[in-house]
């Protein structure tokens, strides 16, 4: 990355010019932190410093009510020795291996959908994809719960209607979690569309025009052009939507908290767990601080694998 | 340009909004008035003028009528005496205990007086935030409670709240369906099972039982255990005496009815809703006294018997009495007056508060006997008189376990309930883990 | 030809009509539903059958919805308002500018992103509480303004900015400042509008930091009022449940509608590649 300032060189290097540059360098950083002081202020105080603060705290035994107990890295020695734990890190991966390829299928999907559509029809198609996305978290988890219940809910009366027979969805250890996470793709697969959507609208549309013209098929126009040239987007999409299903809390707090027999117990839930229901904050803390490792490996080898080198 | 539009658009939503907010606060009435009085002064609680009050922070989780009550009674005694000021604010159940009082003693904003719920009694009193309320009991009022109510809440000699009252279980049914069903009132565990299995349909679940971890569902399985036997501590308290053959088979029992279905997993009214007979999706419930009002209120019309819980052959009838208890913050600053407060409300000479409660707000049990005997009348009245006369000599108080204690057996519970292991494994893992837990 | 390419057309017009109506079946269902009396609200309704307008005017009456969606209104409208100002600075300088320790400050900045929320709870509590701003909407709305997500899809935005345009600024003679509060933020429609959506959205959602800071009942939030019909008492009132649903709905579905328009619209301006 070459250090141009946004008006671009000058093409000749005259001293004046060269002067003016220099202030005007100047004149850039100091824009610069102006418009990085605000934010940068706030991440530290609300974001950065209870990081920190989790850690310090992970280093201790503290139930929250009475003073803090050094105790180094017990805490840590602890939870590479909890099962409960470790089994909500796989529930965790489990549904992020599930959740984030479909979200972004689907909504890659949609759009490209959407992209192909022409006239009157292409308002309210995009409006009914986007509509789910007005319903927020609480919202969403009771009209699953609505939905999905195992004798009142209209998905069991319709697999009754073709022979079936009633499920228990949010009541069964194996179909919660899937149940769970119908509930999130539902949600959120309008938004990430619109994002996708937007992203195809800016590719020039002669790029489209020339593939047309050699005669490529819709599938081969969206491998060799539509595909690559979404690639920021499609970075962006899988790390933010890995990273968001790492920290799903809302639905399954009010769906399942957790259950039933910990089959929805992901890492989020069982770090509040111990810190809010057993009061074992130190411990908490240091589980936390393991799970934002994890977050944080996960998406460098995203970025790294899915990111253009310019 | 569109550029002036959203220019145009923002300040005027804002302008709506402040509108909408004086609107609300002025309108919707005294409930908010009051909350917004109580936010506000909470906040500069030292500076409070020429008339030095002193404020004190009443938290609880009560609703409706039953928060009423409660805003009546600290209406009543900020009336009656102008030392003290009480503050009340009331909060969702399931948030509660879980995160709002926590947060609020770790940061050193905890209430002076708070309700408490015997599944996390144990959380508050080995870090303690429970005072000992001994001293405070009013000369011969602490006699008149019931020992065993005391028990529950004694720890190391300190009485460390006031239990107000005894919510007993008992086996709701409804009798149509039952007598549909050809289904006699079922006495003992087998005949228990038989009947809902006769009982359960796509659409009627044969019996509801809580299917979700947590406080309510630990308390609905303590009567199973000690029917059968069984126990959770041995005598010394100190120990697990959780792994033993009685333990194993009242978790067999219990999970029975998850595999075999007859009790859902998931239901759309909470456990201790009678909703759930109320509205014709359950057969039979096990559920509290406090749904006895709200039969009489919303579900006349439907024919919902009671009867004692069902005992296995050969095991002695025993039920739970849960219930709420008053706390008072040990590191509270106004300590005394706090206490008193409590006192006041539930243990004074003056029984009409207590009776008002149990019997006129909800339907429960009081934990003193004077309070019994002055509300005999309506102990007999409809449902209530099978909990009076068959159930109420068969309770104990639910016991107070560490948090890691109460997680352990939730958690050989659904280990059982989902098929993962057979009452005896889940018996002797729990153990271990009751044992890790109590050192 | 003519004739093949409307076919084309029409499946994939029937296909994404079958799509939508599918997504939009549980807002339906809702809707529908919400409208059902007490004894009713636990059946399968597939048409409406019953208007129980009642349910609407018991959350009116008896709950405090109507306060709380003002708060929420208030909180979401500030929250996103001064998040938009800050991160598209922030993003700008990131993506724009030079200045030492970039790379520095955009990785750390791309690491607050992975903190889940759950797990910083009571460091936050704490550090609030440090500022005064417990049960305050301050307390509400500072903490959650300050979020890498905006910040990093600013960044991505202004990276792929027309450098021509700032250059025709930079001959006009406009300042580093003057360019982007001038050229580059009107021209940022199609980035602002779908994060205001997001940002709004995202503080309509929140749950669990109002319920820690609040405390008076005047303060709560949208979804704390909700989950507290839910979980709240003796009892479910499922009917008032829904309808409250429906309410609190309404302005997430609003500004959707009202924004649709200027989604596209944004995404057109800014094609001048």
């Amino acid at each position: 990355m070459s250090r141009v300032p946004p008006g671009g060189l000058p093409e000749e290097g005259k001293p004046v010019v060269l002067k003016k540059l220099r202030t005007r360098a100047m004149q850039e950083r100091i824009t610069a932190y102006c418009f990085l002081l605000p934010d940068l202020i706030g991440l530290f105080i609300f974001v950065f410093l209870p990081i920190i603060y989790a850690f310090y705290v992970s280093l201790h035994d503290w139930d929250a009510l009475n003073p803090m107990k050094f105790i180094g890295l017990d805490n840590y020695v602890a939870l590479s020795k909890d099962m409960d734990w470790w089994h909500s890190v796989g529930k965790t991966l489990q549904f992020s291996v599930i959740y984030v390829p479909l979200l972004f299928c689907l909504s890659l999907g949609s759009a490209l959908l959407l992209n192909g559509l022409r006239g009157k029809v292409v308002s309210p198609a995009r409006t009914m994809f986007l509509m789910p996305y007005a319903i927020t978290s609480v919202i969403s988890a009771i009209i699953g719960m609505y939905m999905l219940d195992p004798r009142n809910g209209i998905i069991n009366e319709i697999i009754r209607f073709f022979g079936g027979s009633s499920q228990q969805f949010l009541g069964s250890p194996s179909q919660a979690i899937y149940s769970i996470i119908a509930v999130l793709l539902w949600i959120n697969i309008g938004y990430n569309m619109i994002i996708f959507l937007s992203a195809i609208k800016e590719i020039p549309r002669d790029y489209f025009e020339a593939a047309r013209i050699d005669g490529a098929s819709r599938w081969q126009t969206f491998r060799k052009i539509t595909f690559p040239l979404l690639k920021e987007t499609n970075t962006f999409i899988l790390v933010v939507t890995t990273i968001g299903s790492f920290q799903v809390f809302d639905q399954i707090m009010v769906m399942t908290k957790g259950g039933p027999a910990s089959s929805t117990e992901v890492s989020v839930i069982y770090i509040f767990k111990q810190g809010f229901q057993l009061l074992n904050m130190g411990y908490s803390s240091a589980l936390a601080f393991v799970l934002f490792l994890l977050i944080f490996c996960l998406s460098l080898v995203q970025m790294k694998l899915f990111s253009t080198k310019d | 340009m569109k550029k002036t539009s959203w220019k145009i658009v923002l300040p005027a939503m804002m302008a709506l909004l402040l509108l909408l907010q004086v609107g609300c606060g002025s309108g919707s009435g005294n409930s908010n008035n009051q909350a917004n009085q109580s936010g506000s002064s909470g906040a500069q609680s030292t500076n409070g003028g020429s008339k030095e009050k002193i404020k004190l922070q009443f938290w609880d989780m009560h609703t409706e009528a039953e928060q009423k009550y409660f805003e009546d009674l600290v209406k009543e005694y900020n009336a009656a005496q102008d030392r003290v000021q009480i503050e009340y604010s009331t909060y969702n159940q399931a948030d509660y205990t879980a995160t709002k009082l926590p947060i609020a003693f770790s940061g050193g904003n905890g209430p002076d007086i708070y309700m408490i719920s015997p599944g996390d009694f144990m959380k508050f009193s080995n870090s303690g935030y429970l005072a000992d309320l001994a001293p405070y009991f009013p000369e011969g009022v602490k006699e008149d409670f019931l020992p065993s109510a005391l028990d529950a809440v004694t720890v190391d000699g300190q009485i460390q709240a006031l239990p107000y009252e005894m919510e007993l279980m008992g086996l709701y049914y409804n009798e149509d369906m039952l007598k549909a069903a050809n289904v006699e009132v079922p006495k003992t565990w087998d005949e228990l099972l038989d009947a809902a299995r006769k009982l359960t349909t796509d659409k009627v679940a044969g019996l509801v039982l809580p299917p979700d971890k947590g406080a309510y569902f630990n308390f609905n399985f303590y009567p199973f255990l000690w029917q059968a036997g069984g126990q959770v501590l041995a005598e010394d308290g100190k120990t697990s005496a959780f792994n033993s053959p009685e333990t194993a088979k009242a978790l067999d029992f219990w999970g029975t009815f998850f595999q075999e279905k007859l009790s859902p997993a998931k239901l759309q009214y909470g456990p201790w809703e009678i909703d759930n007979l109320g509205k014709q999706t359950a057969a039979m419930q096990i559920c509290g006294t406090w749904a006895v009002s709200r039969i009489e209120e919303v579900f006349g019309d439907v024919p919902i018997k009671l009867a004692p819980l069902p005992i296995p052959e050969g095991g002695k009838p025993v039920t739970t009495a849960g219930g709420w208890k008053f706390a008072v913050n040990a590191k509270s600053k106004n300590l005394e007056e706090a206490a008193k407060f409590v006192m006041w409300a539930f243990a004074d000479q003056d029984t009409s508060r207590p009776l008002k409660w149990a019997t006129e707000t909800k339907f429960a049990y009081p934990a003193r006997q004077s309070v019994i005997d002055a509300g005999q009348e309506i102990y007999n009245k409809g449902l209530r008189q099978v909990f009076t006369n068959e159930i109420y000599s068969s309770a104990i108080p639910e016991p107070v376990y560490n948090p890691a204690v109460v997680e352990a057996i939730g958690d050989a519970m659904t280990r059982v309930m989902f098929g993962d292991m057979t009452g005896e494994e889940a018996a002797k893992a729990a153990d271990a883990k009751i044992n890790e837990a109590m050192k | 030809m003519r004739t093949v390419r409307f076919n084309a057309q029409t499946m994939l017009a029937v296909i994404a009509v079958i799509l939508g109506l599918l997504m939009i079946f549980p807002i339906y269902l809702l809707l529908i539903s919400s409208m059902r009396s007490e004894a009713n609200v636990l059946e399968v309704t597939w048409f409406p059958v019953e208007f129980v307008w009642q349910n609407f005017k018991e959350v009116v009456v008896s709950t405090n919805m109507m306060r709380s969606i003002g708060n929420s209104l208030f909180v979401s409208i500030t929250v996103t308002i001064v998040a938009m100002i800050f991160h598209s600075m922030y993003g700008y300088a990131l993506a724009r500018l030079h200045f030492p320790g970039r790379n520095l400050i955009f990785s750390w900045t791309l690491s607050t992103l992975m903190v889940p929320f759950a797990v910083i709870t009571i460091p936050l509590y704490l550090i609030t509480k440090n500022f005064g701003m417990l049960n305050s909407y301050a307390g509400l709305i500072v903490p959650s303004i300050f979020n890498a997500y905006g910040i990093f899809l600013f960044r991505q935005f202004y990276r792929d900015f027309p450098k021509e345009l700032e250059e025709a600024a930079y001959i006009e003679g406009l300042s580093i400042a003057g360019t982007f509060f001038r050229i580059a933020l009107p021209l940022s429609r199609s980035i602002i509008i779908p994060l205001t959506i997001g940002f709004f959205v995202a503080n309509w959602n929140s749950y669990l930091w109002p319920l820690i800071i609040t405390q008076s009942e005047s303060l709560w939030v949208v979804q704390q009022q909700l989950a507290n019909l839910v979980g709240g008492g003796y009892y479910t009132p499922w009917n008032v449940v829904l309808a409250a649903a429906v309410i609190a709905a309404i302005p997430t579905l609003i500004l959707f509608f009202a924004a649709q328009r200027y989604l596209v619209e944004g995404i057109k301006m800014t094609g001048i590649k």
